[in-house]
């Protein structure tokens, strides 16, 4: 039965072809092997984000008036609700993070190097996406501290020059965070971001079938110095070590969904007095302490647009980084990325921790 | 020269005369400096300068143009000092006693006048202040007693909404205890009982739960002394009047009292338990049979009112522990991450049983407090069920997440297995 359904595909789609591909691709193995599953695992986590996500949508209701009181009937009356709502929200913080170690740890290998310099555009992209997608889930639970965070972190946009005003009423949807923007953050969370996701990661992962696992710089050298690099086949020696790892991050999701439940806190009211310690997702802080410690105007400028500014232009060359380091596309070492990565990196840690112990 | 009274009588007229019309054309414009000011100011004597100092300063008087000859009379336009004040001048003074009653009630009785200024202020001070405790000892002579400008003063005079007035609500009680906290002022005077008349008012006040709510929570509507004694009216409440005075502001308790035995029995109503001055947080503890209960100061064991203080304390006691217990459940099982909000809710109205039965306690009938209290129990009993059934569910889930990690744990053993096994 189970042949004569595969010819039937097989006919229309040609699955053979693909099926061969699968059948013949190696990944190769050495000493950094372990960083090709960064990539696995944060897919993992999409995976869930998106499967957890369709069914708190069956619940969830994005208005002002209802939303605090639907994730309250989903946390409190729905089976199992609590145990989805908290993956969710586990899920995300993890995908951000291990989003970061598949970057940091793909910049510090050079993976992004001809010819694969639109995997990392996309993936870097992808990233950014995942960063909107934490933002604008951030504030649908309607809780107060969401609402002052979206308060602020919406205010910053204010400080991008020429468009600060306009980006500000976009997001908002009018001059204050109201139930206006609640309803556009949902329309973000659920259908921009997603449609834009599926074509970056559809992209993403399409490149790297094609073009497979890249070598790092060292053991590169060796192969061109004529050592045979071994290899493990894709199917199913690869697929299985993705596999135990997801089933590591499940068990992880799940221990942190129970012992550390996700606080609903308390409902959000635009009238209240502002909480104290406001401050945004930890991914998130390292910005958001790094602009409180600009002064307000620097060499006649404002500092928050400075920041604002500088921290648009460090995207924007992360983005570019496979163009800028020529060295490494030759295969020779490149210190300054290297330096910027690893300060990049420190700065991200120390500042995050600071921010974390000074709000 | 000496004047004439015929001419002394015309010159009054022509006062009187530019007084009034000076008046009908009133304006909100602070009036010009005056000749009186300008000698005043300079005076060396701080008797005469300090007068002239605080009108040009801040005076609620001069920011509608009214002058110094509006009370004093006198000509203000005249540098010369003896003619500024010359009899024809209508010069009264330092008006004192009555007669500054009658120099604030001239402009302050006056409703055509006060409607120019302020329309919605009342017009019958004079009145009540002839009905007050000071008023009656005035009208008998004693010229130690408080009028207008004791409490408002007489220059540089504020608005009552004026934070810096002595009459802003935050500072009655300091105008108030100038004089009655000063024992030698009040040595002359006598309660209706021939005891003196305490001067320790302030002091109590300062330790009341009414002076806390004002100053420490600033809440501008807790009582100060005009609030139970009246301002301008200002006497004692008489003996059946302190639970209407009371009652003005504790509305629910003034009227289960009224519905009580002891409305009937105790002479000063509320203040029999609470005292006047000094009252402080009422406790649970006023109420029952121990030591530190009031009742037992006039009940004895065994008769009804003393078991109806120990049946209603008890119940009480019996709510208050059972939404102790509830809040120790509920904050169990939010530790363990459990969605508690709706129980949360429903134990806050089990805290306002326990506030209406302490409310009903003031008919003194075991019964409807009984009513309420069970209800409270009714309330805490179910948020007791929802607790114990959190915490039943954060066990079922550890144990669903033990068998879960258990078999997650076994098939990541198989598959390390596995791919150990493909080599």
């Amino acid at each position: 039965m189970t042949r004569h359904v595969l010819a039937w595909l097989d006919e229309r789609l040609d699955l053979s072809g693909v099926l061969a591909f699968l059948a013949e691709k190696s990944v190769p193995r050495h000493r950094h092997s372990v960083w090709y599953y960064m990539g696995g695992i944060t897919l993992f986590l999409v995976g869930v984000q998106v499967a957890t996500g369709v069914l708190l949508l069956l619940y969830y209701r994005p208005s002002a008036g209802e939303a605090y009181e639907s994730v309250q009937f989903i946390v409190s009356q729905v089976e199992f609700g609590w145990l989805i709502r908290n993956i969710h929200s586990w899920s995300a913080n993890l995908l951000i993070l291990m989003a970061f170690v598949h970057l940091f740890s793909t910049l510090f290998l050079r993976s992004y190097r001809k010819p694969r310099e639109l995997t990392w555009i996309t993936g870097v992209l992808l990233l950014f996406v995942m960063m909107g997608f934490g933002f604008s889930g951030y504030l649908l639970p309607w809780n107060e501290l969401a609402f002052f965070a979206t308060k602020v972190g919406t205010g910053i946009a204010g400080a991008v020059p020429v468009v600060g005003d306009f980006m500000v009423r976009f997001l908002r949807g009018g001059d204050d965070v109201t139930g206006a923007t609640l309803t556009r953050f949902y329309g973000i969370h659920v259908a921009i971001l997603p449609a834009i996701m599926t074509v970056l990661l559809g992209v993403h992962l399409l490149l790297i079938q094609r073009q497979g696992m890249s070598l790092p710089l060292s053991v590169e050298k060796r192969e061109k110095a004529g050592e045979k690099i071994p290899e493990d086949p894709f199917f199913p020696n690869y697929v299985l070590h993705d596999v135990m790892w997801w089933y590591v991050a499940l068990a992880v999701l799940a221990a942190l969904a129970l012992f550390l439940p996700w606080e609903l806190g308390k409902k959000a009211d635009a009238f209240a007095a502002v909480p104290a310690g406001i401050r945004p997702e930890w991914y998130f802080l390292a910005m958001f302490q790094l602009l409180k410690l600009i002064p307000s105007h620097v060499f006649g400028l404002e500092g928050e647009m400075l920041g604002v500014v500088g921290f648009t232009v460090a995207a924007m060359l992360l983005v570019i980084v496979p163009f800028i380091d020529r060295r490494a596309a030759d295969g020779r070492p490149s210190p300054i990325v290297l330096g910027a990565g690893i300060a990049g990196l420190v700065f991200l840690i120390v500042f995050t921790i600071y921010g974390y112990f000074a709000a | 020269m000496a004047t004439s009274p015929r001419n002394g009588r015309l010159a009054l007229l022509l006062l009187t005369v530019a007084l009034l019309v000076g008046a009908a054309t009133a304006s909100a414009q602070p009036a010009a400096v005056t000749a009186c000011e300008n000698c005043h100011r300079d005076q060396r004597d701080t008797r005469l300068a300090t007068p002239a100092h605080d009108f040009a300063g801040s005076d609620v008087h001069r920011d509608r143009g009214f002058t110094c000859v509006d009370c004093h009379g006198g000509n203000p336009n005249e540098p010369d000092k003896v003619k500024a004040k010359a009899p024809a001048t209508g010069f009264k003074g330092k008006p004192a006693g009555q007669q500054v009653i009658a120099v604030c009630s001239r402009c302050h009785s006056d409703g055509a006048l006060m409607r120019k200024f302020a329309p919605k202020q009342r017009i019958d001070q004079a009145a009540e202040y002839a009905t007050s405790v000071h008023g009656q000892r005035l009208a008998k002579g004693d010229t130690n007693v408080a009028t207008c400008i004791s409490c408002h003063g007489a220059h540089g005079v504020r608005l009552v909404t004026d934070a810096k007035a002595p009459v802003y609500v935050l500072n009655v009680a300091t105008t108030c205890s100038r004089c009655h906290s000063d024992g030698e002022r009040m040595k002359s005077y006598k309660l209706p009982d021939g005891s003196p008349l305490p001067t320790d008012q302030r002091a109590k006040y300062e330790r009341s739960v009414h002076h806390a709510a004002m100053v420490k929570r600033n809440d501008l509507s807790a009582p100060t002394c005009n609030d139970c004694h009246g301002n301008h009216g200002a006497a004692p409440p008489g003996v059946g009047a302190i639970a209407n005075v009371c009652g003005t502001c504790h509305t629910v308790f003034a009227t289960k009292f009224a519905l009580s035995t002891h409305s009937q029995i105790f002479d000063r109503s509320c203040v029999e338990c609470h005292s006047n001055h000094e009252i402080a947080q009422p406790t649970d503890a006023l109420l029952g049979t121990d030591k530190a209960a009031l009742c037992v100061t006039c009940h004895s064991d065994g008769d009804n009112g003393l078991k109806a203080a120990a049946a209603m304390r008890g119940e009480i006691e019996k709510l208050k522990a059972a939404i102790g217990h509830s809040q120790e459940l509920l904050a169990a099982a939010e530790n363990a991450g459990m969605e508690m909000g709706d129980q949360q809710l429903a134990l806050r109205e089990a805290g306002n049983q326990l506030t209406l039965a302490r409310t009903e306690m003031h008919a003194f009938d075991p019964k409807p407090v009984n009513d309420v209290l069970q209800a409270g129990l009714a309330i805490t009993a179910k948020v007791d069920a929802d607790g114990e059934e959190a915490l039943h569910e954060v066990s079922y889930r550890r144990t669903g997440l033990a068998v879960s990690l258990g078999a997650i744990l076994l098939v990541v053993i198989a598959l390390r297995l596995k791919i150990r096994s493909l080599g």
